[in-house]
């Protein structure tokens, strides 16, 4: 796909989103009902949640392009792999910050050893990591492929993680979306909360293609700096 | 068959060095008393008992006493060029890795032992009841340990940054070996039946497995150029 | 090995020790060799001149297979390098300014180490007659870290032989060698060339590059600007050429 094309791209998925998250955000002030126990608070959810999810599915392509970036040596890939793992830097921050500003009125404490809560704490710090490696080296085709091996550790290691910081226990509330019994959520709640994740979704492959389209401008304008200059 | 003997050359080749030098030995030796020292100052132990903390203690001064040793795999055969050498042998990336990490973990695990045993001496903790238990507990999480290290030693060697960006890199990934290791050792220490730590055990055991699997699986695509 | 009647008819397959084709190496933005192609027989040597910065150093890595082409291939003995299966690689011995040796190990333990990497068999043989043949059996217990510069350069050359390679790669050899250490370089170079081996070597080292070549090659920018053989160079005005064919007046 052309740059111009992947900005439109871009640009659509984006302004949709944006305007997603207006309509998300008016709604869960005023349109969805407020849950008994905790109140107010819990409309922070239809942020939380979300946020998280899409943490998760960028750091997953972000490994899964990073081992393909390995194999086929495609820039492409590596472009796909970097833009995916910045998104998940910005939602992972976003789950980052709303998770302890809940936790705060709903437990009492700003940071608990929650097991969701950590691994998407360590997440970002292995990608932390990723980004790190990428800008250190003086060839970047070598950071390019340190950042892919960090990116697919950090994949392999995720599942020993969760299991490992269950084993740690939580105060976290149980899965309320996908169990065996159906969601145990209230209909409007539900409502809302699948259209947040809908739009944090969308929000994300529109940042991921503007981000895709200015790595792809970068290399352009390097290889025209690179003929000017022989 | 030859496979093997590659491994086990570069295996005899490590140790020998260290044998020669003894920088890594000692540097991760002396760190680990020097650790047990600053922790008896650091920890009120009128206020807490040395036994609940101990499992603890021995983890963080094995991480990062290791990272001491596994950060500098890569300093020698840089000195006069020797690991281009090697690349440039048949010997396949894979075997290059597990020898280097082998050579490592018998480096690492003799220094876990002595860590437990100072920590023993200095704070006149019991072994508990299964020492041998605790000996493999010691070596699956320092196997597990020192296959991500010596992957990522190769890694930050290639930066800028050396080894500064070695625990930025592992520490995250750390967290179910200190989680799973500082579990069965609490309560070996505490001589509780070798049936509670069976389900850390094998945890350790797939840490280690996936560890050394993804360092032999990548490491070739660090050290290409 | 292909079949006899595989070969292409001009030139007969066992015939080309070395054949290098479109070689191209980027380093993100810096083009270090921007298009080589080099064909080499058995008994030939090629000594590559050229200034810093000509990526002599890419193209002796690219041939010993230790960087990845970004495009181009090479083959040695009609075997071509692949990172997949590395066994073309007992086929190449380097040696760089650098030696590859560890110098907190003894001469014979270093080779012993490198001899087992190169799956050698007949080492507690082969190891005396090589440092033999450098003028080394005398310092065979003592480590690398005691030797002089000189002696350190002949084992490092006896490691890059170890295996008998079919293509030496030379990057510099002659860096830091005093006359009479480069003078017993020197014999041992020439003993190469006896009608088997094919020898790259990089230089910038006119007089000694002359002195061992048959063919003889300019790189600039990341290309050949002149090659040809060593009879169709005049050694006295070689100088001038060389600093007219870099700045590209030739």
């Amino acid at each position: 796909m052309s740059v111009s094309g992947l900005r439109k791209g871009g640009v659509t998925l984006t302004a949709l989103g944006l305007i997603g998250l207006v309509v998300i955000y008016w709604l869960s002030f005023f349109w969805v009902s407020t849950e008994i126990r905790q109140g107010i608070v819990q409309r922070i959810f239809y942020v939380h949640v979300p946020a998280a999810w899409t943490t998760g599915l960028a750091f997953g392509i972000a490994a899964l392009t990073s081992a393909m970036y390995l194999w086929l040596r495609d820039e492409r890939l590596d472009r796909a792999a970097v833009s995916a793992a910045e998104g998940g830097m910005v939602f992972g921050a976003i789950m980052l910050t709303t998770g302890p500003l809940w936790g705060k009125i709903a437990w009492g404490t700003y940071w608990t050893w929650e097991p969701r809560l950590t691994l998407t704490l360590l997440l970002w710090f292995i990608f932390l990591g990723y980004f790190m490696v990428r800008s250190a080296t003086d060839n970047p085709e070598k950071g390019k492929r340190f950042a892919a091996v960090v990116a697919i550790v950090g994949a392999l290691d995720i599942p020993f993680i969760h299991l490992s910081v269950i084993w740690f226990r939580s105060l976290h509330p149980a899965p309320v979306v996908i169990k065996p019994e159906g969601p145990s959520l209230p209909g409007d709640m539900l409502t809302l909360l699948l259209a947040s994740f809908a739009v944090f979704t969308v929000l994300f492959f529109g940042l991921f293609l503007l981000r895709y389209a200015l790595e792809t401008v970068r290399v352009e304008l390097d290889a025209r700096a690179r003929e000017v200059a022989a | 068959m030859s496979y093997l003997r590659q491994v086990q050359a570069i295996v005899w080749k490590d140790l020998l060095l260290e044998f020669r030098t003894k920088e890594r030995l000692v540097a991760m030796g002396a760190f680990a008393v020097l650790s047990a020292v600053l922790f008896n100052y650091a920890v009120d132990r009128t206020a807490v008992r040395p036994q609940d903390i101990a499992a603890g203690l021995i983890w963080m001064t094995i991480v990062f006493g290791g990272l001491l040793g596994v950060g500098r795999t890569f300093h020698l055969e840089a000195q006069d060029g020797a690991f281009e050498g090697i690349l440039m042998s048949p010997a396949p990336k894979d075997a290059v890795f597990l020898g280097k990490t082998l050579a490592n973990f018998i480096l690492l695990y003799v220094v876990s032992l002595l860590v437990v045993a100072v920590f023993m001496l200095f704070f006149g903790l019991e072994l508990g009841a299964s020492p041998a238990v605790l000996a493999l507990v010691l070596c699956l999480g320092v196997l597990g340990f020192v296959s991500l290290g010596t992957l990522f030693a190769a890694v930050s060697s290639g930066t800028r940054m050396g080894e500064t960006l070695l625990p930025i890199l592992v520490f995250p990934l750390l967290v179910p070996m200190v989680i799973f290791g500082t579990g069965a050792t609490g309560r070996l220490l505490a001589s509780r039946p070798v049936a509670e730590v069976v389900g850390d055990i094998r945890m350790l055991g797939a840490f280690a497995v996936m560890a050394l699997a993804a360092g032999a699986l990548l490491f070739r695509f660090v050290v290409e150029d | 090995m292909a079949a006899p009647d595989t070969a292409p008819p001009t030139l007969a397959t066992e015939d080309v020790v070395l054949d290098a084709q479109g070689l191209v190496r980027e380093y993100g933005p810096v083009v270090a060799v921007a298009g080589i192609d080099l064909t080499l027989g058995p008994g030939e040597f090629l000594t590559v001149f050229g200034p810093n910065g000509a990526g002599k150093s890419s193209l002796l890595g690219l041939l010993a297979g230790s960087m990845r082409p970004t495009l181009g291939r090479v083959s040695v003995r009609g075997q071509q390098l692949d990172f997949g299966d590395v066994s073309w690689r007992r086929r190449i011995g380097v040696l760089s300014h650098r030696g590859f040796l560890y110098h907190d190990l003894t001469v014979t333990e270093n080779l012993r180490f490198f001899g087992r990497l190169f799956e050698l068999t007949d080492l507690d043989r082969r190891i005396p007659e090589r440092l033999a043949h450098v003028g080394l059996s005398d310092r065979a217990g003592f480590k690398v870290g005691q030797l002089s510069h000189g002696m350190k350069q002949r084992l490092a050359l006896a490691r890059a032989l170890l295996h008998d390679p079919d293509l030496v790669l030379l990057d510099e050899p002659f860096t830091g060698l005093d006359p009479s250490a480069a003078a017993v370089l020197r014999k041992v170079l020439v003993g190469l060339k006896d009608g088997q081996r094919t020898v790259v070597m990089v230089t910038h080292n006119l007089g000694e590059g002359l002195a061992l070549a048959t063919r003889v090659a300019i790189q600039a920018r990341g290309r050949f600007v002149w090659q040809g053989g060593r009879d169709e160079i005049d050694t006295d005005s070689f100088e001038r050429f060389y600093h007219e064919a870099v700045e590209g007046r030739r």
